[in-house]
């Protein structure tokens, strides 16, 4: 085990000269990180906020990296983060829309990433619609790539944002034995799936609440353990929401009612929706939380996302510079490993 | 030196032999002159000596009842001649291949075309070939079933897609069953399928893919038994087969249609047997490795039994890769002869189609030359007799296609050789060179199996023969 106190690096200079223990040269999923290497991006944000509150919030760190984001599907604020994570590093950044590329003409994955390649990328920032396509990435692309979002796979930077977000705000920065749920559709939400690695690895009492149909195969998921670390699985909001620590609300999408998964948005609302009425079964202190974008009055009540206890905009805001700690880290293994840039 | 075509003559092969049309098993030694067995000797007391099952193999030329040639019309995946040399590499003498092609073997015209383009290789390993049940496959109006009967088709088959209206599935089994010919279906309810990516369960919750569930198999083949015992009851000639059969719950409605007596047989593929939906996740263990004592599958990511990357497209294929106890019950049927037949469901495809995001690449495993070291490791880990195995790829099939097409495997003597040696203690590793296929779509590319295929003889010639024998 890797130690858990890595001091704070000193983020100004180039990563490969620090001495932490980050390995892996992609971050494709959480599944494979431990509470050490948790820890490790964690105390690494923590540097990074500090960057983040100079008055000019940059760093020469990873300058001469370039980093390219490749982006599948529509997006803005992940997007836009690691676009602003990355030049507050020094990066040179290019991004990439794919329709407004080759890719609309047909390319295929595996040929844009060569492409991508050959024109000097050495980070690959992705989202994809399709669980596993930054595999396929990874698999051709020489440098280092970021999963920015697959399918209903994995999110790994919203989950270490989080993550850190939470660390921030509960008393004494632990989530052993707090009570955190996420609620809504967990079937297509690749940020609940990462959370259940991350949460549970860090201790917290994790709860995944939702329909029925939108919670399908999650209970089977519950009973085994994510590596032997129990969740819980419940459609019931009201188990769930009691005496809870955390809420995190997810988005619900429009196109679920044409597949027949829910009656109606407003069934949806009066059934799940995390209103102030709901939230009076959880702790008086209670983490309101949402990854974005937000369907108010539909997952969550307008008064919900504004109200003080909500860190939703923190969320944002972390989510920079856990961004900027992640591109840092797999910067340093790559170049330790030799892959220059 | 031989070449691919020659006649064999001169051979004289020693091992242990399995005749399963005879039923018998032991050492022997064959003598192959001018093409035929021209003497079959059963040894026994010290004539024997050093002669075992696991060391050289001799038993009948394989039968391969569902593989996919690609011709015509997607040549850069396989053509009728690389499925041949890739067939006999793997031990099969006897292809019937899938109408599914471009256009689809839907007139007797497709059907003469690839039968010529068999005749044209010179490699000796028979084509037989199925026929379409319905007009371009489109699942609307029979396809000219007599005509292709006079053609000479094996059977019927929409494989890729179930005949998804009852109507015409009844129709089919009855025209065909008149015929003599067996309508082969793939068991699938498309409305249960549409974005399906792997098979529902553990490891389509965690990575996050699409579920195709059970009942999208087990009902279609519920309803494909039930719609067979209405027309049986008027034409009893109506066969029904059931391919790439893949769940325990599609097995118990089949065991049921055999126990009532009805005319259905059922085959299940090696990937089917032999890997879980695990692998998917990055597991790469046996499917027998991955049951847990109480037959429920075990949790590769407790076990640290994921050494692969995950989402490697080769996996992905039609029906998907199943929970190890749905592999498990396909393994149980192989032994108890609920299933009749191992079939490859040898699906080549380019990298094109193939080298793609999991969730777009086109369905199907480049498997008719790892499918006998795949099925021999389950026999290896003592989870399935060697004579089992044996006639699930020889008189199982054949029996499912019926005499009329030729296919008897057996060692008789005075019938041309058609056989396959095997040296069981060998290894080979899978890699793209290795593959006679133009598919290099194999999940098993990069690992070492064992039993290795040194000499394939097909209606008395030449069809493989390793290297280094």
């Amino acid at each position: 085990m890797t130690t858990a106190t890595a001091s704070v690096p000193a983020v100004d200079a180039p990563p490969e000269t620090q001495p932490v223990a980050w390995r892996h040269r992609h971050l494709l999923d959480v599944d494979g990180l431990g509470p050490a290497e948790l820890e490790l991006v964690m105390g690494t944000t923590d540097a990074m906020r500090e960057v983040l509150a100079r008055p000019i919030p940059k760093v020469p760190a990873l300058r001469g990296t370039n980093v390219t984001i490749l982006f599948y599907e529509a997006s803005t604020r992940t997007r836009v983060s690691f676009e602003v994570a990355a030049k507050n590093l020094s990066c040179d950044v290019v991004n990439i829309a794919a329709s407004a590329s080759s890719v609309s003409k047909g390319e295929s994955l595996v040929d844009t990433v060569r492409t991508i390649e050959a024109l000097g990328a050495h980070m690959l920032v992705m989202r994809h619609g399709v669980s596993g396509a930054p595999y396929l990435a990874a698999e051709v692309f020489g440098g280092s790539v970021l999963n920015g979002g697959d399918g209903w796979h994995a999110h790994p930077s919203q989950a270490l944002l989080d993550l850190y977000t939470l660390r921030s705000r509960l008393p004494g920065g632990s989530l052993e034995g707090r009570k955190v749920v996420i609620l809504g559709d967990v079937l297509h939400s690749r940020v609940a799936r990462s959370n259940v690695w991350s949460l549970t690895a860090m201790g917290a009492d994790l709860w995944l609440c939702g329909p029925s149909t939108l919670l399908r195969g999650f209970d089977a998921w519950a009973a085994r353990g994510a590596a032997g670390r129990r969740f819980t699985a419940t459609s019931d909001p009201d188990e769930a929401l009691r005496d809870a620590d955390v809420v995190m609300a997810l988005r619900i999408q429009r196109e679920r009612m044409a597949s027949g998964l829910l009656p109606s948005l407003r069934e949806y609302a009066a059934r799940y929706g995390l209103t102030q009425e709901r939230l009076r079964r959880a702790k008086p202190d209670v983490v309101i939380m949402h990854p974005g974008p937000m369907n108010e009055g539909v997952e969550i009540a307008p008064d919900v996302a504004v109200d003080p206890r909500s860190v939703i905009t923190d969320q944002v805001t972390n989510g920079v510079a856990v961004r900027m700690a992640l591109l840092y880290l797999l910067a340093g293994a790559r170049q330790r490993a030799g892959g220059g840039g | 030196m031989t070449a691919i075509g020659d006649i064999a003559d001169g051979l004289t092969l020693r091992g242990w032999a399995i005749d399963p049309d005879a039923g018998r098993e032991g050492p022997a030694e064959i003598v192959v002159t001018d093409g035929r067995l021209e003497r079959v000797t059963w040894l026994d007391g010290a004539d024997a000596d050093g002669v075992g099952p696991d060391g050289t193999l001799i038993v009948p030329g394989l039968v391969d009842l569902h593989a996919h040639f690609r011709e015509p019309g997607n040549e850069d995946a396989e053509t009728v001649a690389s499925g041949q040399a890739a067939a006999a590499h793997g031990g099969f003498t006897s292809v019937a291949v899938m109408p599914n092609t471009t256009p689809a073997i839907d007139e007797p015209g497709v059907a003469a075309l690839v039968r010529a383009a068999a005749a044209a290789s010179g490699s000796p390993v028979r084509v037989l070939v199925h026929g379409a049940v319905t007009a371009g496959r489109k699942g609307e109006t029979l396809a000219p079933l007599g005509e292709l009967a006079d053609a000479g088709v094996a059977g019927f088959s929409d494989d890729g897609a179930s005949v998804h209206r009852g109507a015409i599935l009844g129709n089919a089994l009855a025209y065909a069953g008149a015929l003599g010919l067996p309508v082969i279906d793939h068991p699938e309810d498309p409305s249960l399928t549409d974005g399906a990516e792997a098979s529902e369960g553990y490891v389509a919750t965690v990575l996050g893919l699409k579920a195709w569930p059970v009942a999208a198999e087990s009902g279609a083949v519920a309803r494909a038994i039930d719609v067979l015992a209405g027309v049986v009851r008027d034409v009893p000639g109506a066969r029904l087969h059931l391919t790439h059969v893949s769940t325990a719950a599609s097995l118990a409605h089949v065991r049921g249609a055999k126990a009532a007596g009805l005319p259905v047989t059922c085959d299940v593929t090696p990937h089917h047997v032999a890997l879980a939906d695990e692998w998917i996740a990055g597991s790469r263990r046996w499917a027998w490795e991955a049951v847990a004592d109480d037959g429920s599958p075990r949790d590769p990511w407790t076990d640290g039994a994921l050494t692969a990357d995950p989402f490697d497209p080769a996996l992905r294929v039609n029906p998907p890769l199943r929970p190890a106890s749905d592999a498990a019950a396909c393994l149980e049927a192989l032994v108890d002869g609920a299933a009749d037949a191992i079939g490859t469901d040898h699906a080549p495809h380019t990298e094109v189609d193939k080298h793609v995001e999991f969730g777009w690449a086109s369905n199907g495993i480049s498997g008719i030359e790892t499918a006998l070291s795949t099925i021999l490791a389950a026999v290896d880990a003592g989870r399935l007799p060697l004579a089992r195995a044996v006639e699930a790829f020889t008189v199982g099939p054949a029996r499912v296609l019926g005499e009329r097409q030729g296919v008897r495997p057996g060692l008789r003597e005075g019938e041309p050789a058609d056989l396959v040696v095997v040296d069981r203690g060998a290894t080979w590793t899978v890699t793209p060179a290795s593959l006679r296929s133009r598919g290099k779509n194999s999940p098993l590319l990069g690992r070492e199996l064992r039993g290795v295929v040194r000499l394939t003889l097909a209606g008395g010639r030449v069809a493989y023969e390793d290297a280094a024998s």
